[in-house]
């Protein structure tokens, strides 16, 4: 292994920050500009430190300087425009590449910055006693693109009455976008903020408020904080505007904020935070770290939770009130993601980017264990499931997400992950779906290292880690002990070593160090005259995304007897198991049969396989693999597992596999776990879908009224007339979620001719017609949205006949009531709007899939009216989703653009955000197919905006760059004419080469020449000289002038893409990667 | 100043009877008692040294005088009425004098003054007949337990209630059928209504009418009504769990009234949109949060 085995946190600054202080001035929501200066304290750690390199970006910078001097500043930050403009590359790898060596050239964890400051000469010379330096900044923010966000509403009134508010946001370390700082997480220092914002005005940001003072003209308020902690850059931030404020009634250090008018709702859903705080202070046995705790919402949020130093910023639309069921778990979940990222993350950060998975990992899973203390251990497993399915899904279908990825140089290092099209060497180049995923997958590390020393063990080792930040952090800076604050994925593994005294190294390279999952395929059989279980494992470690496990696994085989785990070790080549059973007997003795909870239970034991005494086998029940099992057994022993075995993980396996079955026999196990009580809701919600296809795939023998049909009128309808549901009393959340979900299966049933039986639609329009809230103590309107989305899904394909146009008297009489019913919905909601419209996003949702179904004229206009800036948020989401799928399906060239405008300008983030995802999700065309679509003006378009458009966010020029590559794939798009010389002769070196625009440039060789120790203060503006300068003196040390990256690239692909042109090339390149290129 | 016992017992009846000045006899009644008032005051005048007054003067005069007597006696008859009785006694009269303003001690002396004219007594109109109110019905006699002192029973068509119903429909599916079928008509005709009255958007490009949609209109907040309650949602909340709620707000009213006096002071300073109305806190009210310390002033700089 090559992770570092340092002693301490080596900077790569020749200085150390050891306090900053931010002051905002003044901050104009009319103009949406901001002015204030920064004050930076640091302490020289070289002598003769003559530069100081700080992040900035957009800033307009007016004056620096240092100890009193004015001090000459160079402003350059080449991610504005990634590559030149006379490139013709269009080719995702030299993109990719580019960027990355852009966001490398100004990266703070490797020492470099955009604004670089020269420290004028007379303080040079002050090597022997390392004076401090204060670096005083001047700057304004105007209209800002990024880091800020100003929300103005356009209404009459004061600021304050408009509810006009900013705060700030952004993607990992983004500090940069609104003071200028040395953006990096692992450069901490103590903070004095101060924020001088209108008197109608709260200014909340990190640290304790100190006080609270008027300008002389009382007009305006200064809010000072303190923040004593040493915090890094990205760790601050700052949230101004009208907010009502609540103080937590349980704990006073505790304050809430809110828009004007939601205090209700922040009240209420305000509640409960102290339980998730005295729950991870009891688990942790460790005081929440800083002195207070803020949370703010607002409105038009980057990302629903987003934490800082002692406060967490957080979407207004997670507020509720008590009557909403939904909202509520969901709420609870972002305040305990938020507040564990508060001890990990916050006040524990990380020692670098590599380092990220330990904290996203130690905060993800002590978010679990919340949610395993408050909502059940049966959620808990659900979610572990749900997240193990999750990232075993996108792992296989997009390569391996690599937790630790190490960079040291050597050439396969070089690029840890080249199945992707984007770089994972900064969190800046990362698609937000594989940070997601990475996210996901390390707190699933965690709970593997749980499972490997227990987790008491696990619980000391974060105490241990808390204990030693907690004691660096009241130290001086002059005791160096500050490091102690940072978290490096060898301190933890050394922590755990010395806690547990386990050695988790093979674990550790397993899912750390490497990327990808296990893919298992197992069978059995079994020996009747040995009485043994002959058990094959086979694994799939040749397709993308996949890992060979070599390894104890668990199995565990209920027999009639008991239930047994077993450890079985995989190993090179051995596939098969013998397990010897411990049943010979034969159930003539009518006997209880003992299950792995100690319960003993009553079996029919009828449908068994009469010679063998397995009830039902399970592979890895524990999960403590990442894997995928294929599993293969036989109908009765699946259900068998579905009824009797207690783990709601292997309840919903089963209820998977039984799909592939439709029996009777499985019928009957569904709908008997339907109707038992003690079942875990989500188990039951999804045998409710599992039925449906088992309906489906049975309707020519199916008996009796349509699936689900009486099992619901049993349950939920009056007893008098069981055509008429009882009025909605949804004080038990466990059937209110059945209620609502059983509708939405029972219309994907199909008859003999595939459409809607009748029955069923007419049972659903009842259910809304005799819907009747008003006895209810809870809103219906996921009820009632889901009774929407029932009759979406009752919708099949209309019959047409010679694609006459859709009009009003050929409607089909079903639809037309249908139609009656959203008209309605749609209506009623402008009148008495739902809880975030939910009902409204449903008759989107239908329109939508009424017009692909071709019952009404295919026409984006409605949607394209809901998608406007000014609606709900959830509702524009889901008129750009219909959008989305209308451009696909029609081909439509002006939607694509409309929608491409629209995340190039809208206001809010996310939904400029959603927008791309959406279009990658759902792309209206792909590489590998033709569409009149794909044209040069997109290509340029969209080129144009990953380039220079998205500078302002990391996270949408990653959309952007994702997007770029569903569409055109990594090289050159096809529909771009090949340039027209293919050949171009090199005078200099006497031979031909090809032209450069159909390849990749080298980058970075092809300024090697430029002299690189010292450059002109004054005359350097070109960024890209610039970047290539930092990126050789960044790559001199392990690989003197060269150019491994853009090398490594077309290297791969010439094995991936069989391409003569790209063979060629890279012929050339080895023929001139050691010279400079003289033959422009 | 003025002399009051003379006309003391009148001040009721003066007020009771300005309302109903039609009746001849109690505008008789009326007119003489204000003529002796008059009187009064054109002794007073005298007394005090004027020869001739301006009639619109002493017409003043009297008005003051007439509106003071009569505030003694409404303030009289409070006070005896608050006492649970019904005549005014004497030390009724004096607590409400005492009440006005006036020095009661000085008051025999001045009756006693040597220089007092006397007047002569009103003249003898019989007190206005208040018509008897139209009865209807038998009246209820005192039930055995109510003293026969007290006020008869108002006329029973006063208190009496004669439901008139019809036999409701009790079959449950009736019931159901027919709130659903009206509710939907309701929706659908006010929905139809402001389709009509407004923009809309539709569904197909021939037909604009069958299936109307209210047109979709941005708001410049529009997290405020998808997060709120709408008022029907609390109205109905409020009839399911009204106990609740009311022990709720109780709780907050009387916490805020608790609240230190200093400190919402100090907050009333703020613009309303401010920190004011959230205060909320447990049981005591001693919060110390920086978000709720006073606002200090520029340049007094208290060290923390």
């Amino acid at each position: 292994m090559n992770r570092k085995k340092d002693k301490g946190f080596e900077s790569p600054r020749p200085f150390k920050l050891t306090h900053q202080v931010v002051c905002i001035n003044n901050i104009n929501f009319q103009r949406k500009s901001v002015i204030g200066y920064v004050e930076l304290t640091i302490f020289p750690t070289v002598v003769n430190l003559n530069r100081i390199k700080l992040n900035s970006k957009q800033c307009r910078i007016y004056r620096v300087r240092v100890n009193d001097l004015e001090a000459p500043f160079l402003y350059n930050d080449p991610t504005l425009e990634v590559c030149h403009h006379e490139s013709k590359q269009r080719n995702l790898n030299y993109f990719s590449s580019a960027y990355t060596a852009a966001v490398s050239a100004v990266d703070p964890d490797a020492g470099h910055g955009e604004l670089v400051i020269k420290v004028p000469s007379e303080l040079w010379k002050q090597g022997d006693d390392l004076k401090v330096l204060k670096v005083y900044i001047e700057f304004s923010l105007d209209q800002p693109k990024g880091g800020l966000h100003f929300v103005v509403p356009d209404v009459e009134g004061s600021m304050a009455e408009r509810g006009a508010h900013v705060f700030s946001f952004g993607y990992q370390n983004s500090t940069r976008f609104w003071f200028p700082c040395v953006d990096s997480y692992s450069e901490l220092c103590t903070w004095k903020l101060e924020f001088t914002v209108d008197a109608s005005m709260v200014a909340v940001s990190c640290g304790d408020l100190v006080e609270t003072i008027y300008t002389h003209d009382m007009r305006k308020k200064t809010f000072h904080y303190v923040l004593p902690i040493p915090t890094a850059a990205p760790n601050i931030s700052l949230a101004v505007g009208p907010f009502e404020i609540l103080v937590d009634p349980y704990m006073h250090e505790v304050t809430h904020f809110c828009l004007p008018q939601l205090l209700p709702l922040l009240k209420h859903s305000m509640s409960y935070l102290h339980e998730i705080f005295e729950f991870y202070e009891e688990i942790l046995t460790c005081r929440y770290p800083y002195s207070c705790f803020k949370t703010v919402f607002v409105d038009e949020a980057y990302v629903q939770v987003s934490s800082y130093a002692s406060m967490s910023i957080f979407s207004t639309n997670l507020l509720h009130s008590a009557m909403i069921i939904d909202q509520t778990p969901q709420t609870r979940r972002c305040l305990a993601q938020a507040l564990a990222q508060q001890f990990f993350g916050c006040f524990i950060s990380r020692m670098s980017w590599a380092d990220e998975w330990v904290l996203k990992g130690i905060s993800g899973y002590i978010y679990g264990l919340y949610l395993k203390k408050t909502f059940g251990v049966n959620e808990y497993r659900h979610w572990i499931k749900e997240e193990l399915d999750k990232i075993v899904e996108y792992e296989l279908k997009m390569g391996g997400v690599l937790l630790h990825p190490t960079f040291s140089g050597g050439k396969e290092k070089d690029n840890p992950t080249p199945h992707l099209h984007f770089s994972i060497k900064h969190p800046h180049t990362l698609s937000w779906e594989y940070y997601k995923m990475f996210q996901c997958k390390a707190h699933l590390v965690m709970r593997l290292i749980e499972n490997r020393i227990s987790m008491e063990f696990m619980l000391q080792v974060f105490n241990k880690l808390l204990s030693l930040a907690s004691t660096a952090s009241s130290q001086k800076y002059q005791s160096h002990m500050w490091s102690q604050m940072l978290l490096s994925t060898h301190a933890f593994l050394k922590s755990i070593s010395n806690v547990s005294g386990k050695d988790i190294g093979p674990l550790i390279k397993q899912w750390v160090d490497q990327s990808s999952v296990v893919k298992f395929f197992g069978s059995f059989a079994f020996n009747r005259k040995r009485n043994v279980l002959e058990l094959e494992i086979r694994q799939d470690y040749t397709s993308s995304g996949t890992q060979k496990y070599v390894g104890p696994i668990k199995v565990t085989v209920q027999e009639l007897d008991g239930s047994f785990n077993h450890m079985l070790q995989i190993e090179e080549n051995s596939l098969k198991h013998d397990i010897p059973c411990h049943s010979k007997s034969r159930r003539n003795k009518k006997k209880k049969i003992p299950l792995m909870n100690g319960e003993e239970v009553d079996m029919d034991l009828s449908a068994m396989d009469a010679d063998s005494p397995l009830l039902w086998i399970r592979i890895d029940p524990d999960m403590s693999i990442l894997r995928k099992v294929e599993f293969e057994q036989a109908d009765f022993m699946w259900q068998y597992q579905l009824r009797y075995e207690r783990d709601v993980v292997a309840q919903e396996e089963a209820i998977s596999a039984l799909e592939k079955f439709p029996t009777p026999a499985s019928r009957l196990a569904l709908t008997d776990i339907l109707e038992q009580e003690q079942c875990f809701y989500k188990v039951r919600m999804q045998a409710c879908f599992c039925l449906a296809k088992i309906a489906n795939a049975m309707v020519s023998t199916w008996q009796g009224p349509p699936a689900m049909k009486s099992l619901f009128t049993r349950m939920f309808c009056c007893k008098s007339c069981p055509n008429i549901v009882k009025t909605n009393n949804f004080i038990n959340f466990q059937s209110y979620f059945l209620q609502k979900t059983m509708p939405v299966a029972m219309a994907l049933l199909r008859d003999g001719q595939n459409i809607c039986p009748k029955d069923v639609l007419n049972f659903i329009l009842d259910l809304i017609k005799y819907n009747d809230n008003r006895k209810n103590k809870f809103s219906d309107n996921y009820y009632r949205a889901d009774l929407i989305e029932a009759l979406t899904n009752s919708l099949t394909p209309a019959m047409s006949i010679n694609n006459e146009v859709r009009t009003v008297d050929n409607l089909n009489a079903d639809v037309r009531l249908i139609l009656e019913e959203i008209t309605r919905f749609l209506n009623m909601e402008k009148l008495l709007p739902s809880f975030r419209n939910t009902i409204t996003i449903s008759c989107l949702r239908a329109i939508r899939q009424l017009q692909k179904n071709g019952h009404i004229p295919s026409d984006p206009s409605l949607f394209k009216s809901y998608a406007q800036y000014g609606h709900f948020v959830d509702l524009r989401i889901a008129a750009l989703e219909a959008l989305v799928d209308y451009t696909r399906v029609e081909r439509s060239s002006a939607e694509l653009q409309w929608l491409l405008s629209m995340a190039q300008n809208d206001p809010v983030h996310y939904v400029r955000h959603k927008i791309l995802g959406m279009l990658c999700k759902n792309p209206p065309f792909t590489k590998t197919t033709d569409s009149a679509l794909c044209n040069e003006a997109l290509v340029d378009q969209l080129w144009k905006f990953m380039n220079s458009g998205t500078s302002h966010d990391w996270r949408l020029r990653c959309d952007a760059v994702n997007l770029y590559y569903m569409l055109f794939g990594l090289t050159r798009p096809s529909c771009l004419p090949l340039p027209e010389l293919g050949l171009v002769l090199n005078l200099k070196e006497k031979k031909a080469v090809l032209n450069p625009t159909i390849k990749p440039e080298l980058g970075v060789g092809a300024f090697n020449t430029m002299e690189d120790e010292d450059i002109d203060m004054e005359t350097v503006h070109d960024s890209q000289a610039f970047i290539h300068h930092h990126l050789n003196l960044l790559e001199r040390p392990s690989t003197p002038g060269t150019h491994t990256h853009t090398h490594t690239h077309t290297h791969t692909h010439t094995h991936t893409l069989p391409n003569p042109l790209h063979k060629h090339m890279a012929e050339h390149r080895r023929a001139t990667s050691t010279g400079h290129l003289g033959h422009y | 100043v003025f002399s009051v016992h003379m006309v003391g017992e009148g001040s009721v009846s003066i007020c009771r009877s300005a309302g109903k000045a039609t009746s001849s006899p109690a505008e008789n009644y009326l007119l003489a008692r204000r003529r002796t008032l008059q009187v009064v005051v054109s002794a007073l005048l005298t007394e005090s040294g004027f020869e001739s007054a301006e009639k619109a003067a002493v017409e003043t005069l009297t008005e003051m005088l007439q509106s003071y007597i009569t505030e003694i006696g409404r303030c009289a008859k409070a006070y005896c009425e608050h006492t649970a009785r019904s005549v005014p006694t004497l030390s009724d009269t004096v607590v409400t004098l005492i009440e006005m303003g006036f020095n009661v001690d000085t008051l025999p002396i001045y009756a006693k003054r040597s220089q007092r004219m006397v007047i002569t007594a009103p003249p003898v109109t019989n007190a206005p007949v208040t018509p008897k109110a139209l009865s209807a019905g038998q009246k209820r006699t005192h039930p055995a337990h109510i003293p026969s002192h007290f006020p008869e029973f108002p006329d029973p068509h006063t208190y009496i209630k004669t439901p008139t119903f019809r036999e409701p429909v009790s079959d449950y599916q009736v019931v159901r059928e027919k709130a659903a079928t009206q509710r939907r008509d309701v929706e659908r005709a006010l929905t139809r209504f402001i389709a009509k009255t407004g923009e809309t958007q539709s569904l197909f490009k021939d037909d604009i009418t069958t299936f109307p949609l209210i047109a979709a209109q941005p708001s410049t907040i529009p997290y405020l009504s998808a997060l709120l309650p709408s008022e029907l949602e609390l109205q109905a909340l409020e009839e399911t769990d009204s106990s609740e709620q009311d022990d709720q707000t109780d709780g907050e009213n009387t916490h805020i009234a608790l609240d230190d006096p200093g400190a919402d002071k100090e907050n009333s300073m703020l613009p309303p949109s401010g920190v004011v109305p959230s205060t909320k806190a447990s049981e005591d009210n001693v919060i110390d949060n920086p978000y709720l310390r006073p606002v200090k002033k520029p340049k007094v700089r208290r060290k923390k």
